[in-house]
């Protein structure tokens, strides 16, 4: 329909930018290039500045935007070309074959209880977390289907013993296969719907306007960064939410990974990476992610000792201050400062942090069970392509660039294409609703 | 017995999800066996679209007018049958969905015979309530298109484009001769370096030339009745009252500094000044040439009472460096606790250093001080790197000071029915997922009248309001569904505690009598758990429907069985969280849905002990989450205040009732608490 809207990206900011959009009136297609909508939300634990858990207050939503009439949802999917026609945009997408039909599927589980093969999972493997090959990508996943890592698909995994053929032919050779264990599994149940042989397929829509919604990444430390991928009880502080997170790997035990042992001392060292030249700039939440993360670690056990080093506080929102402060006054101790060296005690795999102390000027050391880096926020890394398919300008950083960003927010170089969320930069929560309200009402004022 | 209510049962095998641990064909018969059960069928998948259309006919050819769906879990799939039964021609408030898979063969895999047992309860408790059920209907409101903006700074003007762009009306009202709000004493907006006047003069131009927008200036609100499509409006300009209606309200109020009385000599000596002060002398030109300047940033701010205020980094470097061009010879320093810029914080730092600008940091603990020396103003500050102190000469002092909401709020949130914080500013619906909204449908916010910020996100924010309150105008009408209160006035003695208590403000007097107000009601029942009268109905949740399951449920073999009522949302997340895990527990209990936890009144928790349950557990969500804003902290309260006493009255051993304040991740917690109750209550 002409006078839709394609919102691209499904975290927050896309699902409430869809929402608003859909009770308005507006047809929505809401394209994610992952497995399910939700975005980073749907990973985290808890939520800054009030704790509130985050998929209980993201999930309700994902449902309304399933259920709604005005809203299709496009997962697996990617904007590939964009042709501008009568101030129209006619958008050439591809739905990434998923090999499963998702309209049949219905989330049961029984193949991923058949598969045999286990890989460590791309978001929490380095703290242990396993996926199977053909996977539901989290417990309140919408759409609810499961996928098939496309590596399995060709046969590659069969060594594992992924399906008991010896056939010479990749999958995608056959229309029917009977021996890959989770089609079986799936044919037992009832159901077919593990279709090995689904291809990638082109989709033509034209929409009125965009809003891009692609989000943000957790910046991963360089090798070496503070002992990170060196020393084995360093981890990020995205790993860590997924330690204290119940729907995480551990189920919400905080667990250090060389001998999964419940840390009693931990220490966070803020601004990591930044400065380097992936990070010129400040990621503004990440002060009050580890304000979160000290007051639920001393939630789960009030015992461990918890300590930050910190450079410049940034509590810049509503309540953040006072969240800081609960977490200083739950104990947690704030040291001014940046660490110059750590290194890792052989046996007991301990580390231990030396570091300036600003506020009193001595050279003094730490040592701790375990030690997050709390690392900015970056881009998404599928924004340069998004870019040039849009014809849209990134900033120096690779966020996308608001025209003028005083007297025309969250508009870019093309008209009728719109921002919000972590595609402008680094941003909480709350920001990216108010800016996914605002980009849904630039897009329907651009469709009148 | 109603023989006019004709029962349908499907019973899911969800393939072999159900039907390995359950024994659908038994359960099937059994509800065969129930009153006004007319037909009963298994499935084997229920969802599936062949499937639909066979329950679709069944509906038809058995003329049922009640439908029990026993398969998966509500949270998910419940539109679909609703959106089913109501192609079948069945009101869709007639469907009863029981989950026995989440809370049956999910969770009892190596114990098929209480798990069949439970699902048959699970499946009675359904049908006892479905025969209950009554037709419900979505309510409307009608919304017109005209939207009062309360304050005309940069907020408010924004907000009013944007409404207007729609071809809307916008009213703004506000109490200044002109518009433009703090932004008319601003000199200079930074980071961009644009003229605060030129922003404001390019809006009120755009505002003048539309006629969808309506301005009114040198005016204040005298008074607000009503609710969203029907407030009437009375306002006061220059002593001349006038009325008019509004369908939404948009309030954009924006914020005053906190004059720091007293504080570092400011109110003794002029040169101690305020940031906003010195904008207004280096807007106006009116600023001599300074030799020595030093600003003392986050006085009353980031301390006990109140957080950071947002912009006064960014306000102080801006005016540092504005300082500086007028004469280079200028000495400033910047006293400040952490530096706070945020957007290009680098750059625009980096700039100020380069013209000389001094900082120093200083901490909560040691404040600098301010004395007078001959003539001369003397800052004393403790230099943290140097590990000495300083004394700093200064012929100004520029105080960068926190901020409160403007003096009318507290009139307002009256007028509004909200609240705000300790400084005055509005308190949004959810911090989160709810910043432009108050809780009452048709109110919202923008700008710094809900905390202090820059221009940038304040606009953001302006836009953001607008389209909140576009959408009930655009559409014509606010829709509620059919779970909502209902209020029996013959019943009622207007004690007033619905009114008081309602997070929603969906009960407003009408005539002195309390009023649902159904479009805006959420259906959480908390009024209804706390009348004293019994007088209020919640429709699809009532007394009798929720009594009906608990005495079906301990119909049988009471002493063995828990009773848990669990809230629609994060509580039931967290049962279907065990069950999608896999988590086993102890197969005694019967859960009963209520949309939130205040939901749960004394008397249902009172029956099931009567009854002989062996304990009752009631689950709402975790704290501070609550999905009806305040929901889980009263039914918290009644429980431990109100329920448990009147327990111990009646005989019934308090302790074994207990509470759970659940995440939707919280499926071991669940678990953990069913195997913990089923221990402590000996039920093992
Ligand atoms: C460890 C950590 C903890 C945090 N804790 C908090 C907290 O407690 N409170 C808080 O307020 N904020 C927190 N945040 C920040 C919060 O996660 C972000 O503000 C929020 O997720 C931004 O939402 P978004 O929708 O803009 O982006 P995202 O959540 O990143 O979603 C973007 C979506 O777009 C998709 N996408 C990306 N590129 C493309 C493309 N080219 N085509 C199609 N789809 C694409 C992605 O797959 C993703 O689903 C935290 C962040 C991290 C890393
Ligand atoms: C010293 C200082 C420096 C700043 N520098 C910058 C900067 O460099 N860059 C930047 O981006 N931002 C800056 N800001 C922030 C910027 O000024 C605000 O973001 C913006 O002005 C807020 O607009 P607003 O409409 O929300 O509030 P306001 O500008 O306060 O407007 C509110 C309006 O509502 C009216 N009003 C209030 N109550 C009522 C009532 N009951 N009835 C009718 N009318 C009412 C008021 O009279 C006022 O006109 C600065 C702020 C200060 C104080």
């Amino acid at each position: 329909m002409s006078d839709s809207i394609l919102i691209i990206g499904g975290g927050i900011a896309g699902i409430n930018a869809a929402l608003n959009a859909a009770d308005y009136g507006c047809q929505v297609y809401l394209l994610d290039d992952t497995a399910s909508i939700g975005g980073m939300m749907a990973r985290l634990d808890k939520t800054f500045p009030t704790n509130d858990c985050s998929i209980c207050i993201e999930s309700p939503l994902m449902y309304r935007v399933d259920n709604h009439p005005n809203i299709e949802i496009l997962t697996n999917c990617e904007v590939r070309r964009v042709n501008r026609n009568n101030g129209n945009f006619e958008i050439r997408l591809v739905k990434k074959a998923r090999f499963v039909d998702a309209d049949k599927c219905t989330g049961c589980g029984t193949c991923v209880e058949a598969c045999p093969v286990s890989v460590p999972d791309e978001l929490d493997g380095k703290i242990g977390g396993m996926r199977k090959l053909i996977s539901i990508p989290f417990p309140q996943a919408v759409p609810n289907a499961s996928i098939i890592d496309p590596r399995c698909r060709y046969g590659k995994m069969r060594e594992q013993g992924a399906c008991i053929g010896g056939c010479v032919v990749d999958c995608s050779q056959c229309r029917e296969c009977p021996i890959a264990l989770c089609v079986k599994a799936c044919k037992d149940e009832g159901k077919d719907a593990v279709l090995l042989w689904q291809a990638d397929k082109p989709m033509d829509i034209e929409v009125k306007s965009i809003i891009v919604c692609s989000g943000i990444k957790s910046y991963e430390p360089s090798t070496g960064t503070y002992g990170y991928n060196v020393y084995e009880n360093v981890i990020t502080n995205l790993q860590f939410e997924r330690l204290m997170n119940a729907g995480g790997p551990t189920g919400g035990e905080i667990v250090r990974p060389s001998d999964k042992a419940h840390p009693k001392k931990i220490a966070w060292i803020q601004c990591v990476g930044r400065g380097d030249k992936e990070l010129p700039y400040c990621s503004k939440v990440c002060c009050m992610i580890t304000a979160k993360q000290v007051i639920i670690t001393k939630e789960h056990d009030p015992s461990v000792e918890t300590l930050v080093f910190y450079n410049d506080l940034k509590a810049y929102g509503k309540g953040f201050y006072d969240f800081h402060r609960k977490a200083v006054e739950g104990g947690t101790r704030y040291i001014k400062g940046k660490p110059f060296d750590i290194f890792e005690h052989p046996e007991t795999k301990n580390l231990t942090i030396r570091f300036e102390d600003l506020d009193k000027g001595e050279l003094m050391e730490e040592e701790v069970e375990l030690l997050v880096l709390a690392t900015g926020l970056i881009p998404s890394d599928r924004n340069k392509r998004l870019a040039r398919v849009l014809g849209i300008e990134l900033n120096e950083y690779g966020f996308f660039k608001e025209k003028e960003p005083l007297n025309a927010p969250l508009e870019t170089n093309v008209d009728g294409v719109y921002l919000c969320g972590g595609a402008t930069g680094p941003i909480d929560i709350s920001e990216s609703v108010v800016q996914a309200s605002a980009a849904s009402m630039k897009a329907v004022i651009a469709r009148r | 017995m109603n023989n006019d209510i004709r029962v349908g049962v499907f019973v899911c095998d969800c393939g072999t999800n159900i039907a390995r641990t359950v024994n659908v064909p038994q359960v099937v018969e059994y509800a065969k066996g129930l009153k006004n059960v007319i037909f009963a069928e298994e499935g084997k998948w229920s969802c599936s679209v062949d499937y639909l259309a066979k329950l679709q006919e069944a509906i038809k050819e058995h003329n049922l007018n009640r439908v029990v769906i026993a398969s998966c879990t509500p949270r998910t799939h419940e539109p679909l049958f609703k959106k089913t039964v109501k192609e079948a021609g069945l009101n869709p408030y007639l469907l009863e969905f029981v989950s026995i898979r989440e809370q049956a063969s999910w969770v009892h895999m190596d114990d098929p015979v209480r798990a069949t047992e439970k699902a048959k309860d699970l499946v009675k408790m359904g049908v006892a309530k479905a025969i209950l059920l009554e037709l419900g209907e979505d309510f409307r409101l009608p919304v017109k298109q005209d939207c009062l903006i309360i304050g005309g700074g940069m907020a408010g003007m924004t907000a009013a484009l944007n409404i207007a762009a729609q071809g809307f009306k916008a009213i703004i009202v506000e109490k200044q001769p002109q518009l433009g709000g703090l932004l008319n004493k601003l000199d200079r907006i930074a980071p961009e370096e644009v003229s605060a006047d030129a922003m404001v003069k390019a809006k009120a131009e755009l505002i003048a030339q539309n006629e969808n927008i309506k301005v009114y200036t040198n005016t204040e609100i005298e008074d607000i009745q009503g609710y969203i499509g029907n407030y009437k409006v009375r306002v006061k300009t220059n002593g001349k009252s006038e009325e008019f209606d509004a369908s939404t309200i948009i309030a954009a109020t924006g914020m005053k500094e906190i004059e720091p009385v007293g504080q570092y000599g400011y109110g003794d000596d002029s040169r101690v000044i305020t940031q906003l002060q010195l904008e207004g002398l280096l807007k106006s030109n009116g600023l001599e040439a300074k030799r020595d300047v030093v600003i003392i940033n986050c006085v009353n701010s980031k301390n006990e009472e109140r957080g950071c205020c947002n912009i006064g980094c960014l306000a102080s470097v801006k005016n540092a460096m504005a300082l500086k061009t007028i004469n280079k010879g200028t000495r400033v320093h910047i006293l400040y606790r952490d530096l706070s810029i945020v957007k290009d914080e680098l750059s625009y730092l980096k700039d100020a250093r380069n013209m000389g600008i001094k900082f120093i940091r200083y901490t909560e603990e040691r404040q600098p001080e301010v004395s007078r020396e001959d003539s001369h103003l003397m800052v004393r500050v403790y230099d943290l790197l140097l590990g000495r102190e300083l004394k700093i000469p200064a012929d100004l002092i520029v105080l960068t000071t926190a901020f409160e909401g403007d003096s009318t709020v507290d009139q307002l949130k009256g007028q509004l029915k909200v609240s705000t914080n300790p400084d005055g500013f509005f308190q949004e619906a959810h911090v989160k997922l709810g910043p432009s909204d108050f809780p009452s449908d048709g109110l919202y916010l923008c700008g710094c009248a809900r905390s202090p910020k820059n221009l940038k996100d304040t606009c953001e924010e302006s836009m953001a309001a607008a389209m909140r309150a576009s959408i009930p105008m655009k559409v014509g009408y606010l829709e509620a569904e059919g779970i909502v209160a209902d209020i029996d006035l013959d019943a009622c003695n207007d004690c007033g505690i619905c009114v008081k208590n309602c997070p929603y403000g969906a009960i407003q007097l009408v005539d002195d009598r309390p009023n649902v107000l159904k479009a805006l009601c959420k259906g959480c029942g908390l009024c209804a758990a706390d009348c004293t009268k019994d007088a209020i109905t919640i429709v699809h949740y009532s007394d009798e429907q929720i009594l009906a399951q608990v005495e079906a449920a301990l119909e049988e073999k009471a002493q063995e069985k828990i009773i848990a009522f669990c809230c629609h949302w994060c509580a039931l997340g967290a049962v279907d969280m065990a069950g999608v895990s896999r988590l086993q527990y102890p197969p005694n209990v019967r859960i009963i849905r209520v949309m939130c936890s205040a939901r749960v009144a004394t008397k249902f928790v009172l029956r099931a002990f009567e009854l002989g349950a062996a304990g009752v557990l009631v689950a709402g969500c975790e704290f501070p989450t609550c999905h009806y804003i305040v929901g889980n902290y009263k039914a918290e309260k009644r429980m431990e205040r109100v329920t448990k006493k009147r327990l111990a009255q009646k005989g019934y051993d308090p302790s074994k009732l207990w509470t759970a304040w659940l995440s939707a991740t919280d499926g071991p917690k669940f678990a953990a608490t069913m195997r913990a109750m089923t221990k402590q209550l000996n039920l093992e």
